[in-house]
């Protein structure tokens, strides 16, 4: 890895370099939520955030997205795909960790067109960031991003000590050479420091150890019931989930009926259509087999790494209080 | 430039012939030459079929390839797509993507006796499988079809599965048929006919009318869901492993290719997509993944 350091008065000259690589949004403070939106200058951005409610999914397999359109007359289906140069400021380690779990369904498998061409076009910044009373992400050692950035800011007393995580990364770094400095030893020691203070700032913990058997042996339990007789089936813990992806897909048709375009857009693993296949036959028919299926999901091994990256996201958003954490701690029996 | 593997490819169909009330045999015809040329699949795999305008569905295919670049189908009018797909003219443009899924394990099962399981339309995914091993009939031992319909009616491929009734021991197969409804005349008839391979009521009932040997054999299922649990019964009564009994199942497989989501089954310790993992999956894949059967 290469390190280098930014002035804090330099903020805004870097910024202002980003955006010759590409649209550049960071995470703005909307009422008392948090959105990545697209920014102007450093000034508009609030880096001390907690979390944004949608994460940076959304740049990558859009809310909503056209596929193509097709046209029967001329018998043909048409890529509509659209190139757009972005930089995502100010991403946490957790969000990261995400994409690069999104990174292996929709690249390292049967690339998906549409997200890997928008992931290559994209320059991704993260920023350092302190845990909040739902913050669970070091139980799953997502706290940290070790690599799947191409910079990554940590915040220094004068200025941020940088990690230059990709080619594209140094190339950045090498226009804005007067803009950066060498890390000198005392900058590593606070962010030495700085790291090792933050392990010591989380107060919520998932124990992960034979989570997946735990699921497995709670298969029957109760505790379904239980928390589907609360939830809503409303699918916000789906849409802000930085590591959910189901999509669903629809073709809308122009007034003459011979063409039209399909679009897919994020789909919900709580909503009653999921399983439901043509005929009327539902292989996911109650809201307990929805919720149980969404927590299996999110707690089974994909390679070495839960499909989970402890963001908190879906009980903070959970219109029904319901605690990912607090549930889990059941299934295994804990509470 | 990077393929796209969501953009449909343009087929046409060329053969639609009303076999049920309900179900359609079609044949499909990619136009892209060069696709046609690369275009194949194996028993047990599926296409996704869009309809424009309308959407897109999974389907498997009921046949072996025998002419490059197409592919037969064989379509209950069951949803939206299947609907538009009922109502398609020969030459009629439609979209193709694929063929998707793992399909059965042919290579693996060489050398063994097969026993096909199907029930209803579940016979059309098997029928792919009956063909490659009479096609390769030297590659296999016995090979045994149970067939459970509900009605006369109801059954698909009617001359092709006729003629096995009556004359498959000679073409290498041994053909039961099973039917549910015991007022149906004309399967009464049938049975008449064929008393020892035709009989009144489910299809595990046909497990009465043969010995299997279970240290070489591979059974083979696909049918409703209800049926599984059944058969897997009947088999593991016999002696057959779990590992040697095959099924392909039925999820909403949206995307084909492991991305949508919605055909994901299983718990933390397997999780598996049905499109990309299977369709076709083993009684042990069941025994360690909830909710597959």
């Amino acid at each position: 890895m290469k390190y280098v350091k930014l002035p804090k008065e330099n903020l805004d000259a870097f910024v202002e370099n980003l955006k010759t690589h590409g649209k550049v949004y960071g995470p703005v403070k909307i009422g008392e939520y948090y959105s990545f939106q697209e920014i102007n200058n450093s000034k508009e951005m609030s880096l001390e955030y907690s979390r944004t409610m949608i994460p940076p999914k959304k740049f990558f397999l859009k809310l909503k997205e056209r596929l193509f359109t097709f046209n029967e007359e001329k018998g043909e289906y048409k890529e509509t795909l659209e190139e757009e140069k972005i930089v995502v400021f100010g991403i946490h380690p957790c969000d990261i960790n995400a994409l690069k779990l999104m990174d292996k369904i929709y690249i390292d498998e049967t690339p998906d067109k549409y997200y890997k061409m928008r992931r290559e076009n994209a320059v991704i910044v993260g920023y350092g960031c302190h845990p909040d009373e739902y913050c669970f992400c070091h139980s799953l050692g997502t706290n940290y991003a070790a690599d799947g950035f191409d910079l990554f800011l940590h915040e220094l007393k004068d200025g941020f000590f940088v990690r230059v995580g990709s080619d594209k990364g140094n190339a950045i770094v090498s226009e804005i050479s007067e803009l950066i400095k060498d890390v000198e030893g005392s900058d590593i020691e606070e962010f030495r420091a700085a790291e090792r203070k933050r392990e010591k700032e989380y107060t919520l913990e998932l124990n992960i150890r034979g989570i997946t058997d735990m699921l497995a042996l709670a298969y029957e339990s109760e505790v379904w019931k239980e928390y589907a007789d609360k939830c809503f089936g409303c699918g916000s813990c789906n849409l802000v989930c930085p590591t959910c992806r189901c999509y669903d897909v629809v073709d809308n048709v122009n007034l003459n009926l011979k063409s039209g375009e399909r679009l897919r857009r994020l789909d919900s693993c709580m909503l009653r259509k999921h399983g439901l296949v043509a005929g009327g036959l539902n292989f996911r028919p109650t809201r307990i087999e929805r919720l149980r299926n969404r927590f299996n999901c999110k707690g089974s091994l994909r390679e070495d790494t839960l499909n989970c990256v402890g963001c908190g996201r879906c009980t903070v958003y959970c219109p029904s209080q319901i605690d990912y954490v607090e549930v889990l701690k059941k299934v295994r029996g804990e509470l | 430039m990077m393929e796209n593997v969501l953009l449909p490819k343009l087929a046409k169909i060329v053969k639609s012939e009303k076999m049920t009330a309900i179900e359609r045999f079609l044949q499909v015809e990619v136009l892209d030459k060069k696709f046609a040329e690369v275009f194949d699949y194996q028993p047990g795999q599926f296409i996704e079929v869009s309809i424009m305008g309308v959407g897109e569905a999974p389907i498997s295919t009921c046949s072996i390839r025998t002419k490059k670049g197409v592919i037969d189908l064989c379509v209950r009018n069951v949803g939206r797509v299947t609907n538009a797909i009922h109502h398609l003219n020969i030459g009629s443009l439609i979209g193709i993507r694929g063929p998707y899924g793992n399909g059965f394990p042919m290579e693996e099962m060489e050398g063994s006796n097969l026993l096909l399981v199907a029930g209803g339309l579940g016979v059309a995914p098997l029928r792919s499988v009956l063909q490659y091993a009479l096609k390769n009939r030297a590659k296999y031992k016995d090979i045994t079809v149970f067939y459970g319909i509900r009605t006369y009616d109801t059954m698909l491929f009617r001359d092709e599965f006729y003629n096995l009734l009556a004359e498959g021991d000679k073409l290498g197969c041994k053909f039961y048929l099973s039917y549910e409804d015991s007022k149906d005349k004309q399967c009464i008839s049938l049975e008449a006919e064929h008393s020892e391979r035709c009989m009144c009521g489910v299809v595990t009932k046909l497990f009465e009318r043969i010995k299997l040997s279970p240290e070489d054999t591979y059974a083979i299922i696909c049918g409703p869901p209800i049926m599984y649990r059944f058969v897997v019964q009947e088999l593991t009564k016999k002696q057959v492993p779990p590992e040697k009994i095959y099924m392909t199942l039925e999820r909403r497989m949206k995307c084909g290719i492991g991305k949508c989501g919605h055909c994901i089954i299983g718990d933390g310790t397997s999780i598996k997509y049905v499109c990309k993992d299977g369709p076709v999956f083993t009684y042990w894949d069941a025994l360690h993944t909830k909710g597959m059967i």
